[in-house]
């Protein structure tokens, strides 16, 4: 999975120091070249190789996901059959392999790519350096999760092979109780990868109680520590009942225990009940990170105090809680009592506010700013755009009436994916633009970074714009051929795909082209004041030599840029 | 009523949503809209706000911002006010429409649809009769459409030959409640002109109601996922524009022609009852194996705990209608539904099962082992 040599590569041998080592530093050694065997990789508890590790495996697994969301847009782009007769002699076997196609983007994205992308490979690199610490609380735990991910892929990559696995990501019985496919094999996967997620999420509980420097009280904490904060105790509380549910799907498939069956007397509708208690605190948990990265890159890049920062930090623990709260508006055609309907619709609008919270905060942190168009920042804005748009079309989810219209439509297919792909991964990718420079040393070309960000904003709008019309137009989700009527929406959604992937691989190819021959970064590239800025980029294996003083992460007023060196330097130190 | 109550329902589809074929599209669309302009309204203030400000305070780096001021109650209170209270009248309208979706009339005529992997049923309390949704033929007439063999009116023709005896019909004007069912997994009946949608789940019964309020076909499909045929498992559902030809309809589309030969029944039975999704005539391999050449064939078979064979008679075809679980011939999953047939449905079916059997000149093509 990992590949430490080629990753570790670039930056070894590098003959002098980055700018800002401190005089106790070796010069020239930092975490990616310290040790170079393949064990010291294999076996780290270093934090920033295990989220470098992450990043890798996560990358690969989007990789994989998006050529699955590939194939299944280009089959769309016509009712009658296109690629699968590549693969399939009949019709029957075609619609089982487009069934398996769709089940398999989604399972790899939201298990393998958007649940475990922002905190585990992101946050598990930035998380003790926005601490000023060492490392987590429990690294060998840190290290154990990221194993753990590893054999969920396998777990996965085993079901690819075995003949793929089509009931949907969400496992709905008794279709999963009864399917020929490799259900239990990608159950177990699920399950192991819910472990992996539990102990990131207790490691970093106790890590940001326990591990916060002098002087850091939780209201001076940067606000992606509040939502890594918040996730966690979601991703705690929430996935061990996945866990128990994917267990009983588990037990009911081979041994026909009879609890979601409704041919042994079980009841589907609890599985539904079950599932949707996890899977939508999940929702959360793959969207508030990304609201924690963008509170940095909008704060950063404005250069501007963030606005309402106790707004913005309840909200994400408002919606931490609401999240729990909420599952019931997956069901309200299930068959589930009409009251408890009424009563899930009404709080699903209360998670409604603090999301609007924080947008208008965003917004009136960029109000007379000094903006830097940066790519990161770029992402940052192209989040709050999308993610308005996610949260306004969830509001017609919300009420009841439109619901039973829109429920299981593409227009539901269009506002998740804004809200999990249009934010969650816009802002992954614009996090990991933000702290590139810090993770690998080396600076990346903003030219072609823009151009990327634009053609993946744009080709995610043409890919999803098209399926919010068309799904309340009526037309279903989940379908392999469709009525003639909306091919012309399919057709522009799989050219907009196409657009999005060019975006993607685009941005692969300028950031490999930025460890190969990138720019060396500078200690602090953005002018942030949260304390990885106060480290060498890329920092040392104990991170900071001194445990350093807890900064105002968002005081930017003492900050100095010099233009020759690109960086930015607190003003006493002006050289 | 709406705030946006200008915006009526039209009976012909809008860019955003269908026709407007019942009770419900009025208010639906109303809370559609209202929701809609409201976001339209924000998405714009928040998109030109963005906008504006990257055009206004666009630096290079190492400016400075014009202020660091980072509170200011007035403006928090402000927009966490507005959007609870438009959150408040969104719940609320949503939740009013809602009871009435969910509570049908009393004089609410009544219909049972029964779904299936792929095919509907629709049974009609009135005189008990069983129409299928004729899914299979429906597509069929898709497919010659695209590939040029059938204009759009030569489609449309065949179409409403069809709905003579398939279909989901219904008066104009009158209530209708459909209790939903499925035989096996998840389905949802979901017919956008009305505005209605119900998950068919199995060992439950949901509700769903509507008064139709145009005449005319409007599409129905299934909205929930239940494997290989999902996207095929559409059908139509025809208003009649008087309660008179509705009755007419529902006579003669009902009734089977007991002066017909048997195997002919049955080959309505096999088309009316749903076997069709599973069974071919023809040989083609599907979820179960094809009826052509199987009476009178060698079978091999699984039952708890023994695996023998025997030859396809009368017995056993009627055996596994009946109890399909008891001896499940091999190389096909156990998947068949418990079809509950009348006795005379399945005396017809298995008389057309025997003409298609071997005797009869049908040639067999085993299913390869797997």
């Amino acid at each position: 999975m990992s590949q430490p040599d080629t990753e570790a590569q670039p930056v070894s041998g590098e003959p002098e120091a980055s700018s800002a080592t401190t005089s106790q530093g070796k010069p020239g050694v930092n975490y990616l070249n310290a040790t170079s065997t393949f064990a010291s990789w294999a076996l780290t508890l270093d934090h920033k190789r295990i989220g470098l590790m992450y990043l890798i495996g996560v990358l690969f697994m989007f990789l994989l996901g998006g050529v699955f969301a590939l194939l299944v847009r280009t089959e769309l782009f016509s009712p009658i059959a296109l690629i699968t007769p590549m693969f399939a002699d009949t019709p029957e076997l075609q619609a089982d392999l487009y069934n398996k196609w769709f089940t398999t983007h989604g399972a790899i994205m939201v298990f393998l790519v958007i649940i475990p992308g922002i905190p585990a490979a992101l946050g598990n690199f930035v998380l003790p350096l926005l601490l000023g610490a060492k490392d987590v609380a429990f690294p060998r735990l840190n290290l154990g999760s990221f194993y753990l991910w590893v054999i969920g892929a396998i777990f996965f990559t085993y079901v690819l092979f075995s003949g793929g696995i089509d009931t949907g990501w969400t496992f709905y019985t008794p279709y999963s109780a009864e399917s020929g496919t490799a259900v239990i094999p990608a159950l177990v996967g699920v399950f192991i990868l819910g472990f992996s997620s539990i102990f990131t999420g207790l490691n970093f509980i106790v890590t940001i109680h326990k591990m916060r420097p002098p002087g850091m009280t939780w209201f001076k904490m940067p606000l992606f520590l509040w939502a890594t904060y918040s996730t966690a105790v979601i991703q705690v509380l929430a996935t061990p009942v996945l866990g128990i549910t994917l267990l009983l799907l588990i037990l009911e498939r081979a041994l026909g225990i009879g609890i979601f069956d409704p041919r042994n007397g079980g009841d589907p509708v609890l599985f539904q009940h079950f599932f949707w208690f996890y899977s939508h605190p999940a929702v959360y948990i793959m969207i508030v990170p990304p609201m924690g990265v963008v509170s940095e890159l909008i704060a950063t890049n404005s250069h501007k105090r963030i606005f309402g920062y106790t707004y913005i930090a309840f909200s994400s623990v408002a919606i931490a809680i609401f999240s729990f709260l909420v599952w019931g508006h997956h069901m309200f055609t299930s068959g589930q009592s009409d009251k408890m309907s009424i009563i899930f619709s009404g709080i699903t609008f209360s998670v409604g506010i603090p999301s609007a919270i924080k947008v208008f905060n965003w917004l009136a942190t960029m109000y007379r700013g000094a903006l830097v168009l940066n790519t990161a920042m770029l992402y940052g804005i192209g989040f709050i755009f999308l993610f308005t748009i996610g949260g306004l079309t969830g509001l017609f989810l919300g009420v009841l009436s439109i619901n039973l219209h829109l429920h299981d439509t593409y227009f539901v297919v269009a506002h998740f994916h804004y809200v999990m792909m249009g934010s969650g991964l816009i802002a992954f990718v614009g996090g990991l633009h933000h702290w590139w420079p810090k993770m690998t040393g080396r600076m990346f070309s903003e030219f072609w970074g823009r151009i990327a960000c634009a053609l993946v904003v744009i080709g995610f709008n043409v890919t999803f714009i098209p399926q919010f019309v068309m799904g309340s137009l009526g037309m279903p989700r989940r379908y392999y051929t469709y009525a003639d009527k909306f091919e012309p929406y399919h057709q522009l959604s799989t050219v907009g795909s196409y657009i999005m992937a060019l975006g993607f691989f685009l941005t692969a190819f300028y950031l490999i082209q930025s460890l190969i021959s990138g720019k060396k970064a500078p200690m602090n590239p953005w002018g942030g004041n949260s304390l990885e800025w106060y480290t060498p980029s890329p920092p040392p294996t104990e991170n900071f030599h001194d445990t350093p003083d807890a900064t105002d992460p968002y005081d930017y007023e003492g900050l100095v840029y010099d233009p020759a060196t690109e960086n930015y330097s607190p003003k006493t130190q002006v050289s | 009523m709406n705030p946006v109550s200008l915006l009526l329902a039209q009976s012909e589809p809008t860019f955003w949503l269908p026709k407007s074929a019942s009770n419900f599209a009025e208010p639906v669309d109303n809370d559609f809209y209202f929701v809609y302009w409201t976001s339209i309204f924000f998405l714009v203030l928040i998109t030109a706000l963005l906008v504006i400000f990257c055009w206004k305070y666009r630096t290079p780096p190492g400016e400075s911002a014009q202020t660091q001021q980072d509170h200011h109650l007035l403006l928090e209170v402000f927009w966490t006010g507005i959007p609870i209270l438009l959150s408040v009248l969104f719940f609320w309208y949503g939740y009013v429409h809602y009871l009435q979706m969910t509570t049908p009339p009393k004089n609410s005529i009544s219909i049972v649809a029964e779904a299936q992997k792929w095919a509907w049923n629709f049974s009609y309390a009135s005189n008990g009769a069983t129409i299928p949704g004729m899914s299979e033929d429906f597509n069929a007439i898709r497919d010659e459409v695209r590939s040029g063999d059938l204009s759009a009116q030569q489609a449309i023709a065949r179409e409403n030959k069809i709905l003579e005896k398939a279909g989901l019909h219904v008066p104009l004007g009158v209530p209708i409640e459909v209790t939903v069912m499925s035989a096996d997994v998840l389905h949802a009946l979901y017919i956008p002109a009305f505005r209605v949608k119900k998950d068919c789940v199995p060992g439950r019964s949901g509700k769903l109601w509507f008064t139709p309020l145009e005449a005319g076909t409007f599409d129905m499909y299934c909205a929930e996922y239940c494997g290989q045929g999902h996207s095929l498992m559409h059908s139509k559902v025809v208003v009649h524009e008087t309660m008179e030809e509705y009755e007419k309809w529902l006579e003669v589309a009902g009734s089977y022609d007991e002066t017909l030969p048997f195997a002919e029944n049955g080959e309505l039975v096999w088309k009316r009852r749903g076997c069709i999704s599973c069974h071919s005539i023809n040989g083609d391999q599907k979820v179960g194996p094809s009826w052509l050449g199987l009476y009178g064939s060698m079978r091999e078979y699984t039952a708890p705990g023994v695996e023998a064979e025997l030859m396809v008679d009368e017995a056993y075809i009627q055996e596994s209608i009946r109890f399909p679980m008891k001896k499940v011939s091999k190389g096909y999953p156990a998947q068949m539904p418990v079809v509950k047939l009348t006795d005379k449905e399945l005396l017809w079916v298995t008389e057309y099962i025997k003409t298609l059997g071997q005797d009869s000149g049908g040639t067999e093509s085993p299913r390869k082992e797997n």
